[in-house]
């Protein structure tokens, strides 16, 4: 579903924000990306959604070039980022309605899914109002929503737990579980490692921009936890 | 009182892109900054020599009737009344519209000089156009009169005070329709009428002081008299200035240093209050899904700028007063001979102007009012939605256009047919007064975001810093006036030849730069976003 080929991003200056990075997220697939702060994670998921340029390497989505095709491979793909800025000035209905015209939702499916999602996050009264009246919580679970809405086959969340209330977050996780064992794929960053060993089937851990490791979940941490591994190898040059 | 500095810097240097011009390392970007400064100095010393000229023959009429204080007396009014005017509608956007709020009303800093560094950014932004007004008529008087050596030194302490009282004049108005806003639930839509309301108000009220007086045109004492009725403290400059007065200057610094400590200890009391008020969402937690109404991806971007653009009182004050002049003025014209309207607004040729030049006098209404020069720069941190979404860059790009054009043609439009009536055009003049400004109003939508994919500011706190202050509207306007001021230059100085003909030459070339840009959007423009 997502390929990753030799991907490098260079900031100004020449700093290789990421260096050669390769990775495969196959259909099924909830694929964890772990790295501390700064290690690339962020710049690397913002190339895949095709937020952000890059020069050397490719991405592959659903078989198509980001590079070559970007509208093709953003209409299978829903991104939610860390810090989900949404536009202020609409209310939470107009901007799901907006994000359902974009990716030419039928009007049946986004009707349906936006009360089903609505309902799961507990958000549904509150579409009326404008976002500029919304919590951090709230407006997470608005984006969270519009990437639903239209059935991604690739979902890319940066930091999806951060400010979601525990009900929340648990609703996350099962959704992400519902969309895996339909034939989506999920790749997302975390901090939360005991998150990303429970739900990941994969993981990638990234320090400064290189791939340190990656592969199955059980394959990478072995015996230990994930965070004793993900210790030694930040630790450790 | 180094609190008020501090703050008062912070926010200068996001205005222009300044600390980005003082910090980046990028040569491709220090090159475009580099370019952009030469632009606007040269813009800047166009203005200032433009000033100086008008100062000049100005100042020859008053040394015919021995009266040379009036240049400086008229020259500083001049610049309080533009500052007042201009400061009026982005007062309130400058005072409670900023995103850092939160951090910097935490800091331990008087709530009055928070409010004291944001009307000391509306002073330094004024003092630069007093800058251009004041110095030039300043050197004139001096060559002129040869005064003696107090008069520098008067002259330039003045000057730094000139920008003061306007600007609190025209902030208080600010506060108060804040304040007013504040208490509704409709409150951005409420400042944004009170706002029009009492800029149309000046503007009628300033029509008929000036039509009752009946003086502007005879150069007599009655001049003087009249200016310093309407704004007593020319007088008190004149006397500080030209005469030499220790007690006209210490007072003109005295009131106008008291009535800014005196404002922002006032609002600094109210503020808060104001800000909640403007910046609480009303929220009803009462809705049930009802069916929702689908639409075409552009036509669900056009609808979302469109909203974007009605949400923020500051962008549609900035970008449509062009239009409210330019129909006000063609009703005036309806009721009003263009002879007396002439008259009435210090321009006595008026008449034959406005007969033989309507469609470009129409059209540089219609490039003041581009809303696309700030479209994308607006975008800021929610750029992410359209970045990630399966919509060509070409359609964000052109929604962005259509919502400019439905600002401009509409009004436009309406005001051409009511100037047609008034000016009694024929019919390939009316014609011409019709398609002119529309290609003019789709050269300035597509130049504002072409130029504003090439000067981008998405990082700010403040709307006002990419509405007002941004490199990117700088720029559109300075290329919208040369695109109107070469075609007026070229049909005055071939007056001889045909005027519907160099007009028919002229939308032909604007609508052939269309075409080039509207290709330009299609290609470049798409790697332009992309890299945003």
């Amino acid at each position: 579903m997502l390929t990753i080929k030799h991907f490098t991003k260079s900031y100004k200056g020449g700093k290789k924000a990421v260096n050669d990075l390769n990775l495969v997220v196959e259909k099924g697939d909830i694929y964890g990306f772990i790295g501390h702060n700064g290690a690339g994670k962020t710049t690397t998921i913002r190339a895949v959604v095709g937020v952000l340029d890059f020069e050397e390497g490719d991405i592959e989505i659903d078989g198509i070039s980001i590079k070559k095709d970007p509208v093709a491979c953003k209409a299978v793909t829903a991104y939610i980022p860390d810090n989900p800025d949404i536009y202020d000035h609409l209310t939470g209905i107009q901007y799901l309605n907006f994000i359902g015209d974009l990716f030419s939702v039928s009007k049946a499916d986004r009707e349906s899914l936006i009360k089903k999602y609505g309902d799961d996050f507990q958000i549904t009264a509150n579409l009326g109002d404008m976002i500029s009246s919304y919590s951090h919580g709230m407006k997470q679970k608005l984006a969270i929503i519009s990437a639903l809405i239209h059935k991604p086959k690739l979902l890319v969340l940066d930091e999806p737990f951060v400010g979601l209330d525990p009900k929340a977050a648990h609703m996350l996780k099962t959704i992400m579980v519902d969309l895996c064992s339909n034939g989506s794929a999920i790749f997302f960053s975390t901090h939360v490692l005991d998150v990303a060993e429970k739900l990941c089937n994969k993981i990638a851990i990234i320090k400064a921009g290189k791939l340190m490791t990656h592969g199955k979940t059980e394959d990478v941490k072995g015996d230990n936890s994930l965070e004793d591994v993900f210790l030694e190898l930040i630790d450790n040059d | 009182m180094i609190n008020i500095w501090r703050l008062t810097k912070v926010q200068l240097l996001s205005s222009f892109g300044l600390n980005k011009a003082l910090h980046t390392r990028d040569g491709k970007e220090r090159r475009k900054l580099l370019l952009l400064s030469i632009s606007i100095l040269i813009g800047v010393v166009m203005m200032a020599v433009a000033s100086f000229g008008y100062s000049f023959m100005m100042a020859r009429t008053f040394e015919q009737i021995g009266r040379m204080d009036l240049l400086l007396a008229i020259m500083m009014a001049v610049t309080s009344i533009i500052g007042f005017f201009t400061t009026i509608y982005k007062a309130s956007g400058v005072l409670f519209g900023f995103k850092d709020y939160d951090l910097v009303m935490s800091l331990p800093i008087k709530t009055s000089h928070v409010v004291a560094s944001r009307v000391l950014q509306l002073y330094v932004l004024n003092l630069f156009f007093a800058l251009m007004v004041m110095l030039p008529a300043g050197v004139v008087y001096a060559i002129k009169v040869n005064p003696g050596a107090l008069y520098f030194p008067f002259f330039l302490i003045t000057f730094l005070f000139i920008p003061l009282l306007p600007i609190i004049a025209a902030t208080i108005i600010g506060a108060l329709i804040s304040w007013i806003s504040s208490r509704f639930k409709a409150s951005r839509m409420i400042s944004l009428i009170l706002t029009f309301v009492v800029i149309i108000g000046v503007m009628i009220g300033s029509f008929r002081i000036n039509g009752n007086e009946q003086v502007l045109a005879d150069m007599s004492t009655q001049l003087a008299d009249m200016i310093f009725k309407l704004y007593p403290l020319a007088a008190m400059y004149v006397d500080a200035v030209c005469s030499y007065e220790i007690g006209s200057l210490l007072l003109f610094i005295a009131i106008s240093v008291l009535a800014f400590m005196l404002f922002t200890t006032v609002l600094g009391t109210r503020y808060k209050a104001i800000h909640t008020g403007l910046t609480t969402s009303h929220a009803s937690s009462k809705y049930i899904m009802k069916p929702l109404e689908t639409s075409s991806p552009f036509r669900a971007l056009y609808k979302k700028e469109l909203r974007r653009y009605i949400s923020s009182s500051l962008y549609v004050l900035n970008t449509s007063i062009g239009m409210i002049f330019l129909l006000v003025m063609s009703i005036s014209l309806l009721f009003i001979s263009s002879e007396k309207l002439g008259q009435l607004i210090e321009i006595p040729q008026l008449s034959d102007y406005l007969s033989k030049l309507a469609p470009l006098f129409v059209s540089l209404f219609v490039t003041l009012s581009c809303t696309t020069s700030s479209s994308i720069s607006l975008e800021g941190n929610n750029l992410w939605i359209l970045k990630s979404s399966p919509v060509s860059k070409q359609n964000i790009l052109l929604s962005k256009v259509a919502v400019n054009l439905t600002i401009t043609m509409p009004i436009s439009i309406i005001s051409c047919v009511m100037l047609m009536i008034s000016l009694r055009t024929g019919w390939i003049e009316s014609l011409l007064l019709l398609v002119i400004p529309l290609i003019y109003a789709c050269y300035s939508a597509m130049m504002g975001v072409i130029v504003n994919l090439k000067l981008p500011n998405l990082v700010w706190t403040s709307e006002v810093t990419v509405i007002k202050q941004s490199a990117s509207v700088i720029v559109s306007m300075l290329i919208g006036f040369i695109s109107l001021v070469i075609p007026l230059g070229i049909s005055l100085i071939l007056s001889h030849v045909n005027g519907n003909l160099i007009l028919l030459g002229i939308g032909i070339m604007i609508m052939a730069v269309c075409s080039v840009m509207y290709r330009y959007i299609q290609t470049k423009g798409e790697q332009l976003f992309q890299a945003l």
